[in-house]
């Protein structure tokens, strides 16, 4: 069964590096001769680096902390955790034995077992970490200090990766001139929430996406009313919210992948709660507490009420149920759906055919779309780990690699894995896919290594997409022939074309945390939380709005606006 | 006269065992509930459709289950902590009642003690310094942080201290002029007494060392050293997203598994279920409240 | 008495016990300094900068801590009123109840739910109380709108302590049943028999035979009056139910763990435990002082 798989990944590997070699003709041959060419371009600076990929003489160990996923069940018999073709890929390659020292479910319980090591100061050798952890390490002092490891031993693939984030991601690690930690780096489509909308629906209600709040009102009231499903009920969700212990809208700490949240339609209203703004002095405000907001929340309110917003928001176990039922019809997410709900929805109806839009627009005709951190999760290494450059060597390997795994195995189970990629790998995935499909491109035409995945794209796109290749309907897609290819592809084409549009870009001031902020912004973020909730779900009235400004600033709001502006000069 | 009597006597029986009854029937809903969503289709479980029977029986969570080998290997380490918790935690607590249920008179230390006990019932140093000395004295991700960790079950050891103090006295005399020491006393004569209250004891911790699941997330490095509890409580947590990465996000597989997480529920209720009814003539006079004062 | 010499012995019964005393739950103490630190963990428990009162400067400057404290006392008394009367009323009816294999079975059922973790039945009671929930479902055939139960911070403490009540009233009739045990049969028999009677008697021969055990279980509950009941809470609530179901051990857990306010959340923790130390110390008095009762 294992070998069966191992060669099934031999065969992939074969077709990529096969692609490869043919784009590149006479070039290069294989990604990693391709790297290493790279290498050599470097060698012209000042110091001579050290070999990114450079294997132990003698198998050294390295111990960390593993967030898994509870339900999955993917592993062949006989791996673990600790024990798979990702960590034997590196005890190969890099002769590093790694070992999981404690793992748990990700969210709240590996949270909860990274925060009792760093309260503890009992540290594996790597752990994954996010910004408020990572501010916590350092101010304690357990991290070892990587700024010459990693400019020796990263690869140029990651040091292009984190040069196009315009420094946004060196910033993110670098406290007093010092880099304590690998950031991850995410595409930027991440944290991009467009409007998901059952197409099929509108079509049999003769509707038309919505293209403002008006609109999205009546179209929601239809999916409410009209019965869209045809199962005589009343029991249809216009739009679908997030789920227990879910966020309304992305803020500056966790300003990626908000599923289900409501953030278009804030920005809509040209409001950015949880963002920090500059208003127009340049001094930094925070889009919480600003009137836009307050206009917004009186929209949701109004909807709420009007029963046009699922009933049961910030409530349910599971956001993604009313989805996968047939229940909701539209909802707001980044660009990947395909990876799921969607899967399990069109299983359940193959019909639901999902769309995704930059909607709706403000009153000037533009979509605004807060942008996420580059970074939001970190590789640190604790200080007095012998090898700390095999952290990064791990890493070199994984964004080499990435696309030679047998992916029936979540690459998550790589161990110390956080995502490394252009930040503009899906919006570029996704047109080069359609340059290709239209035949106006040709796959040599695309030739950087760093877009990891796209040459396998290219190869496995014909199998799930039907013809005509220019209509993305669920019809002309064919999930059935390999439910991995299609995720990705369906998520590409549908979630990342819309992406190519002009529409505003609204960055946060800062996405980390200021001094006071760490003591008082849970309380704050508590208060904004309860509050909001309350005013949308008709619990508080809207005024209760301006108390909330009023409370906020009075109890820890003005001093962190004072440290925002005096990070920000 | 007496024939009203006697109607109204048997109405007010009646009444009372219609009441009863209703009461009790709502003391089983739960099981019941959980019991039919874990029979009925996944669909209607989580539409909401399930109440009182299973819609679209089967038993395809039952058969899942047998399949899942983790399931019972956390169920063996629950029932091996059951077994070491409860019976090293009867013998310790047994034997520290006795002293403490002796008068200040006869044991001056007695009073003083019995304060420190219920002061460490109050007072921790919250959970970081514990699990750091948990890890100090290499219990950690060993069945002893599960059997030992929670520390010493005062409130059990009040409990049987309680139950010493309120047996006559003259026993003590009797057994005293036989000669008998005090291990003979605690053995032979306390424990046998004592059998109620050391029965719902046992029950107690019998169940506590079931159902706490907190140490088994915080004391051992993962899964294979979960007790049962713990591996449901990471099962039907609310996933909390906003702690979320990427790829976790992408790999969130949450087609609702609300049937098979229902039996899984349900099996892991059955041990508890099965103990208690052969206990429960012990628990009248096992629970004491404390002692009219000498 | 004249056994002075098995003191030793005493102590050596005794040394198991303390030892595990010690290493488990008095060792673990030197944590309360977090309470007085700027806690650091790299310089570890005695060498982070010490603060003094500020954590608790801090503390009482949180609008936070004052709706803490009052949603547990809240929630808490109305647990010990709802835990003293619901039981004594179904000790009472059981008491009255004639067919004594019934009663040995509605015995055993209602003390079922004592017996199921919180993790367990907050899952079960999530479900029956969701929006398309059973109870919901019952609603309305009565033709009552759908009430969204967790996102209803007004009903919350009441869906709590029913919970509570609902769970634990069974096992709590225990104590009273051994009351009634108690109680002097001749009494009884002075008192039948006639129909209408036997509510008489339960006023005026049960009620009073339980005063003594309903004044002292009233008293020891003093000691719990911050004790909301973490396990239930923390497995019921949501952020929109903070309001009124945030209480003293969620509020300290969330603090201390998951946002690393460890100062804070020791700082309040401690003002816990010396509140409680100081009812359970007055509880202890007042039962000695009044029921000529010893607790321990």
């Amino acid at each position: 069964m294992i070998k069966k798989k191992i060669s099934i990944a031999m065969a992939l590997m074969l077709v990529v590096l096969s692609a490869c070699s043919q784009s590149e003709g006479n070039k290069v041959n294989t990604p990693s001769s391709s790297t290493e060419e790279e290498t050599t371009h470097q060698t012209d600076e000042s110091e001579q680096p050290s070999d990114p990929f450079g294997k132990y003489s003698e198998t050294i160990t390295l111990t960390y902390g593993k967030a898994v996923d509870p339900s999955d069940k993917s592993l062949p018999a006989g791996d673990t955790p600790e024990k798979n073709q990702y960590s034997r890929h590196i005890l190969d390659n890099l002769n590093v034995d790694t070992k999981v020292i404690w793992q748990a479910a990700s969210g709240t319980n590996y949270d909860q077992k990274v925060n009792l090591a760093i309260s503890s100061s009992d540290l594996p050798d790597a752990l994954v970490v996010k910004d408020t952890q990572l501010r916590k390490m350092v101010k304690s002092g357990q991290l070892e200090d990587l700024t010459d490891i990693f400019d020796k031993y990263a690869s140029p693939a990651m040091k292009n990766f984190m040069a196009k984030t315009n420094g946004q991601s060196d910033k993110s690690v670098t406290f007093d001139g010092k880099m304590y930690a690998i950031p991850s780096i995410q595409v930027q489509s991440d944290g991009v929430h467009e409007m998901w909308i059952r197409k099929d629906w509108l079509d049999k209600l003769g509707l038309t996406p919505p293209k403002t709040i008006e609109e999205l009102e009546k179209v929601a009231a239809a999916f409410v009313e009209q019965d869209p499903d045809g199962n005589g009920k009343k029991d249809t969700i216009g739009i679908a919210g997030q789920q227990n212990g879910g966020r309304l809208y992305t803020n500056f700490l966790e300003s990626t992948n908000n599923t289900f949240g409501l953030d278009p339609i804030f920005g809509a209203f040209k409001s950015y709660p949880g963002f920090w703004l500059e208003n127009e002095s340049g001094d930094p405000v925070y889009g919480s507490i600003l009137p836009e907001t307050k206009e917004a929340l009186g929209k949701l309110r109004d909807l709420y009420a009007k029963g046009l917003i699922d009933k049961e928001i910030g409530i349910r176990k599971s956001a993604y149920e009313p989805v996968t039922g047939g229940k909701a019809g539209i909802f707001f997410a980044p660009w990947w759906m395909g990876y799921g709900p969607l899967p399990d929805a069109i299983k359940n109806d193959p019909s639901a055919n999902w769309q995704a839009y930059l909607l709706p627009l403000d009153a000037d005709g533009q979509f605004n779309s807060r942008m996420g951190a580059p970074s939001t999760s970190f590789v640190v290494v604790r200080k007095g780990y012998e090898h700390p450059e095999a952290v990064i060597k791990m890493l070199n390997l994984l964004v080499r690699d990435e696309a030679k795994f047998d992916i029936s195995v979540p690459v998550g189970y790589y161990p110390l894995r956080v995502p490394m990629s252009y930040t503009d790998e899906s919006e570029y995935s996704a047109k080069a896919l359609k340059e290709v499909l239209a035949g106006t491109k040709k796959p040599e035409d695309f030739t950087d290594p760093g877009y990891k995945l796209l040459a396998a794209d290219i190869q496995n796109v014909k199998k799930v997409k039907k013809e005509p290749y220019d209509n993305m309907d669920i019809q002309h897609w064919d999930p059935q022939a390999d439910t991995g290819t299609w995720s990705r592809i369906y998520s590409l084409l549908v979630g990342s074309s819309p992406l190519e549009q002009n529409y505003n870009k609204v960055y946060s001031v800062l996405y980390s945390q200021t001094k006071t902020m760490e003591s008082r912004w849970s309380n704050l973020k508590k208060l904004e939380d309860e509050t909001f909730m309350k005013i949308i779900m008709g619990a508080a009235p809207l005024d209760q709005f301006d108390k909330f400004v009023s409370d906020w600033k009075k109890q820890g709001g003005d001093k962190i606006t004072e440290e925002v502006k005096a990070y920000n000069q | 006269m007496t024939k009203d009597a006697t109607i109204q006597t048997r109405l007010f029986d009646w009444t009372l065992v219609i009441v009863l009854l209703l009461i009790s029937f709502l003391c089983l809903l739960p099981l019941w509930y959980t019991l039919a969503v874990s029979l009925s289709e996944k669909s209607a479980a989580s539409a909401g459709q399930v109440w009182l029977w299973p819609v679209g029986f089967n038993w395809n969570s039952y058969k899942q289950i047998m399949n899942d080998s983790s399931f019972f290997h956390s169920f063996w380490i629950s029932i091996q902590r059951v077994v070491l918790g409860a019976s090293i935690t009867m013998i310790i607590t047994t034997m520290m009642a006795y002293p403490l249920s002796r008068s200040a008179r006869d044991f001056r230390l007695r009073n003083a003690l019995m304060w420190i006990l219920v002061f460490t019932l109050l007072f921790n140093g919250g959970l970081i310094p514990w699990y750091m000395t948990i890890k100090a004295l290499g219990l950690y991700n060993t069945i002893w942080a599960l059997v030992l960790g929670g520390g010493v079950p005062v409130f059990n050891v009040i409990l049987i201290v309680n139950y010493f103090r309120n047996l006559p006295k003259e026993l003590d005399e009797a057994a005293l002029v036989d000669g008998a020491g005090p291990w003979r006393m605690l053995f032979t004569l306390y424990v046998p007494l004592a059998v109620p209250v050391l029965a719902t004891v046992t029950l107690f911790t019998i169940v506590y060392h079931w159902n706490e699941f907190f140490h088994g997330l915080v004391l051992t490095s993962g899964e294979e050293h979960y007790p049962l509890q713990t591996y449901i409580q990471q099962l039907v947590v609310v996933i909390d997203t906003a702690n979320m990465t990427e790829d976790q996000y992408k790999r969130l597989n949450e087609l609702s598994n609300q049937t098979l997480n229902a039996a899984k529920i349900f099996i892991a209720m059955i041990p508890v279920l099965l103990v208690y009814p052969f206990l429960q003539r012990f628990f009248i006079h096992g629970i004491t409240l404390g002692s009219v004062k000498e | 008495m004249r056994n002075t010499g098995f003191t030793k012995h005493y102590y050596i019964m005794l040394l198991p016990g303390f030892i595990w005393l010690l290493l488990i739950n008095i060792i673990p103490m030197f944590g309360i300094v977090i309470a007085f630190e700027d806690f650091n963990p790299g310089k570890g428990f005695f060498h982070s900068e010490w603060i003094g009162l500020e954590n608790f400067e801090y503390m009482f400057s949180l609008n936070d801590t004052a709706v803490i404290f009052s949603n547990t006392l809240t929630i808490a008394v109305m647990k010990i009123a709802g835990n003293l009367i619901v039981p004594l009323i179904f000790a009472i009816m059981l008491n009255e109840l004639r067919f004594a294999v019934m009663k040995r079975w509605i015995q055993t059922v209602v003390y079922l739910p004592h017996f199921l973790s919180w993790v367990i039945l907050s899952g079960i009671l999530l479900d029956i109380f969701s929006y398309t929930g059973p109870v919901n479902t019952l609603l309305k055939l009565f033709d009552i709108d759908p009430v969204l139960f967790f996102a209803r911070a007004d009903l919350f403490p009441f869906i709590v302590v029913g919970s509570d009540v609902w769970k634990e009233f069974g096992f709590n009739t225990i104590i009273y049943l051994a009351a009634l045990t108690g109680i002097n049969p001749s009494l009884y028999e002075a008192a039948s028999i006639d129909g209408a009677a036997r509510l008489r008697r339960i006023w005026h021969v049960t009620l009073p035979g339980l005063r003594t055990t309903i004044v002292l279980l009233a008293v020891l509950s003093l000691g719990n009056v911050l004790n909301a009941g973490f396990d239930q809470i923390f497995n019921l609530y949501n952020p929109m139910l903070y309001s009124t179901g945030d209480i003293i051990d969620t509020w300290v857990y969330r603090e201390g763990l998951l946002n690393m306010q460890y100062g804070l959340a020791t700082a309040v923790g401690l003002l816990k435990s010396v509140i409680s130390f100081v009812l359970i110390v007055v509880s202890y008095a007042l039962a000695s002082k009044f029921a000529n009762y010893r607790i321990f």
